[in-house]
């Protein structure tokens, strides 16, 4: 914006500067031609009064002439006749003069030539009446005639001088006027240009001042805005550069130095020496990450390790993209910061999340394991009680069945607990594969595992149709399977069991189950049976590990049934809730999202 | 076949098992020739020598020192010689990799080993009385873990 206004204001003072040139090329030129005219004025003058000044000298020698030829006939001396024969060369000399003087003036061209006659015909009398004076008197009539016309001729003569001398006074007035106008507009003229020039020249002073203001102004921001892109540069450790690609011409900022370990401009600025810093196993990822920004105009982060002055370690990550400058020139311009902490805590924590993820896998194999061998001898105990039983059952007392009895009891119900705990450890996330699967085909495996514990309850399962999901299959049936299970076992003594299974598709803000927060939409399905139920306010106890509502004499359960449900729904990302009453049966309600992947 | 019994071989190397093994043919009135190997490793010695009688029945037990019931379905399956012989996996752990993996190995059937002596013969007693033929053409995930 500002720029803006200065680059205007340069177009403004640049045509300020170019019209003042052409004023003062008006002035020179004008003020020239007014000084040759006031030198030809003035030339003129004077050659004005040369000719008046010649003409007075011709009229003077002609009157010498006379002079002499007048004194030579009064009084017959031959000394008078000198000044007489030299009047008549300088006469001559004199009129060519003022012949030389008037040519080029017609009309004092004319007079002069009537002058010349008058002239000559003066001459021709002086000399007649002097040869006709030399034989004759003075008083003799045709010697009169002719003096008469000589005194004409003389008449004629000074009234022709008169009369050019006119002519020339009149011209110079002519002139005298022309130059008194001339040298009376010239200065008011120049005076008027330079006014002009003056205003313009002021006008582009106070323009100046302002743009040198505004630069100033901008200036100061520019520095400003410099130093706290430096602050930032050394708060944040990066560096910017530029990188000009057609003169290959390499900027640094300060703080880039500084991340190498030199002090700032510590060395030349080249890409050549730049490459000097970078770890050398990594110059050809870099080299190829550059290549590749030159080509795609703009060049994703990338990091690599630089070896500082120190012989420091560190990483940087480089980011740039291609500008255009006014000039047209093609310019890299980017980053680098160092990132050493980062990369280090993102490496620390990498080897935290394989330890992590090691110790996990170790856990889940201890605890199979744990379980699994943990059956075995269980198993034989059982096998080896029933061997016994069937046996040498006939010679045991009624106390030792009996205890046979609950020895039986006692490893079954471990053995289940075993089993159950074993089913809880694998119910894991990790590694299991998401399928696309119709949930009717799981609810119909759970039903066929279940087919035998049905039977023996008289048990009657009806169920909507289920939708087709993305899940992990057999975990999805392993809810199918310990939620129909627990209703099974809490029926009421006496009643055959009936479990519905219900589903519709819901949006997160109608069920008040869901957190508000989320935004799909969910499958609802729910188990509703005619069982013993619960009071209310266990609901959320029930999901618990290990948690019982009932005396294990009473119903067999071990409390990990309704845990691994809310395991298997949660890794799905759903939600398992539990409604009940006491002798009115209970409502399990589990919601699986549409899209149960991340 | 020309012999009027069914050959049966066990590789387990639990002594109890074993003993329970033998006990449960002996109960039921079967004609059968029980053979017992106390791991992988004895199983594939006898299987490997020249003349030996192959089994009809083979139980492999998953959990063996030396060569466990894995690397023995494996090598058995990879040898055109044994492929007649029905292989029931005969394992504690019921757990869904080992339950994959040696169906996709070629297992005929898995057998949860039952934990009363009662299940124990009459899931033996079924086992050997298979028409595998039948069985086999018919095998899928489902029905290769066997319930009873």
């Amino acid at each position: 914006m500002e720029l803006k206004r200065i680059y205007k204001s340069s177009i403004f003072l640049k045509s300020i500067f170019v019209v003042s040139i052409f004023v003062i090329f008006f002035i020179s030129a004008v003020t020239f031609k007014h000084i040759s005219l006031v030198g030809n004025s003035s030339s003129r003058v004077s050659h004005s009064y040369e000719v008046s000044l010649e003409l007075e000298r011709l009229m003077s020698y002609i009157k010498d002439s006379e002079t002499g030829q007048r004194g030579y006939l009064i009084t017959r001396d031959s000394t008078y006749l000198t000044p007489y024969l030299d009047s008549k060369k300088k006469i001559d000399e004199s009129f060519e003069k003022v012949k030389k003087y008037t040519q080029g003036n017609r009309l004092q061209e004319h007079n002069l030539r009537k002058l010349e006659f008058y002239i000559s015909k003066r001459q021709n009398y002086l000399s007649l009446t002097l040869h006709l004076a030399m034989g004759k008197s003075l008083s003799d009539k045709r010697l009169k005639e002719k003096f008469d016309i000589g005194k004409q001729t003389m008449d004629s003569i000074r009234k022709q001088i008169d009369e050019m001398n006119l002519v020339e006074k009149k011209m110079l007035k002519a002139r005298e006027i022309n130059y008194k106008d001339t040298v009376k507009v010239t200065p008011v003229f120049i005076y008027l240009t330079l006014l002009v020039t003056l205003v313009l020249i002021s006008i582009s002073y106070i323009r100046i001042n302002k743009d040198l203001d505004r630069l100033k102004m901008t200036n100061n921001r520019l520095a400003l805005l410099n130093e706290s892109s430096n602050l930032a540069e050394n708060v944040g450790s990066f560096g910017s550069w530029e990188l000009n690609i057609d003169t290959n011409e390499y900027t640094l900022s300060d703080n880039n130095y500084s991340l190498l370990g030199f002090k700032p401009q510590g060395f030349f600025a080249s890409q050549e020496n730049f490459l000097k810093y970078i770890h050398p196993e990594d110059l050809n990822s870099f080299k190829e990450a550059t290549d590749k920004l030159v080509k795609n105009v703009s060049l994703p982060p990338f990091t690599y390790r630089i070896i500082r002055k120190d012989k420091k370690v560190r990483y940087f990550r480089t980011t740039g993209r291609i500008v255009i400058n006014k000039l047209g020139d093609k310019i890299l311009i980017g980053t680098n910061s160092d990132v050493t902490d980062e990369v280090l805590a993102s490496l620390s924590l990498e080897q935290q999340n394989l330890e992590l993820e090691a110790s996990n896998k170790e856990l889940v194999a201890f605890n199979y394991a744990a379980s699994h061998d943990l059956q075995e001898p269980l198993r034989k105990i059982q096998t080896f009680v029933s061997r016994l039983s069937e046996k040498e059952g006939n010679s045991l007392s009624e106390t030792g069945k009996e205890y046979m009895e609950r020895i039986n009891n006692s490893v079954e119900r471990m053995r289940i607990l075993i089993e159950d705990l074993l089913q809880y450890s694998r119910t894991t996330k990790n590694e299991k594969v998401f399928e696309d699967t119709d949930l009717n085909e799981l609810l119909d495996n759970a039903k066929l595992d279940l087919a035998q514990f049905i039977e023996e309850k008289g048990a009657k399962i009806t169920n909507q149709s289920l939708p087709e999901l993305k899940v992990i299959p057999f975990q999805i049936q392993q809810l199918f399977i310990n939620l129909i299970n627990n209703s099974l076992k809490y029926s009421k003594a006496g009643i055959p069991p009936d479990i519905k299974i219900s589903c519709k598709k819901v949006t997160a803000a109608d069920e008040e189950l869901i957190p508000k927060s989320n935004k799909e939409k969910f499958y609802k399905i729910t188990f509703k049976d005619n069982g013993i139920g619960f009071e209310q306010e266990y609901a959320e106890k029930i999901f618990v590990l290990f948690n019982r509502l009932h005396n294990k004499n009473e119903y067999e359960g071990t409390g990990i049934g309704l845990a691994i449900c809310k395991k298997i729904v949660e890794n799905h990302r759903g939600f398992i809730s539990a409604t009940g009453k006491p002798n009115a049966g209970a409502t399990f309600t589990i919601y699986l999202p549409e899209e149960t992947e991340n | 076949m020309d012999k009027d019994y069914i050959h049966i071989i066990l590789a387990d190397d639990d002594e109890d098992d074993r003993l329970l093994f033998t006990d449960a043919f002996d109960e039921l009135k079967i004609n059968t020739k029980v053979n017992t190997f106390n791991d992988g490793v004895e199983l594939m010695d006898y299987l490997n020598t020249p003349d030996a009688v192959l089994p009809n029945v083979l139980f492999l037990d998953l959990n063996m020192p030396k060569k466990n019931g894995i690397e023995c379905l494996y090598e058995i399956k990879s040898d055109d010689k044994f492929k007649d012989i029905a292989i029931a996996i005969f394992s504690t752990s019921s757990s869904e990799e080992h339950i994959e993996e040696t169906f996709v190995q070629g297992a005929n059937i898995y057998i949860k080993k039952p934990s009363d002596f009662t299940t124990l013969k009459k899931v033996l007693a079924e086992v050997v009385t298979i028409n595998w033929q039948y069985h086999t053409s018919g095998l899928n995930k489902d029905n290769f873990l066997l319930r009873l």
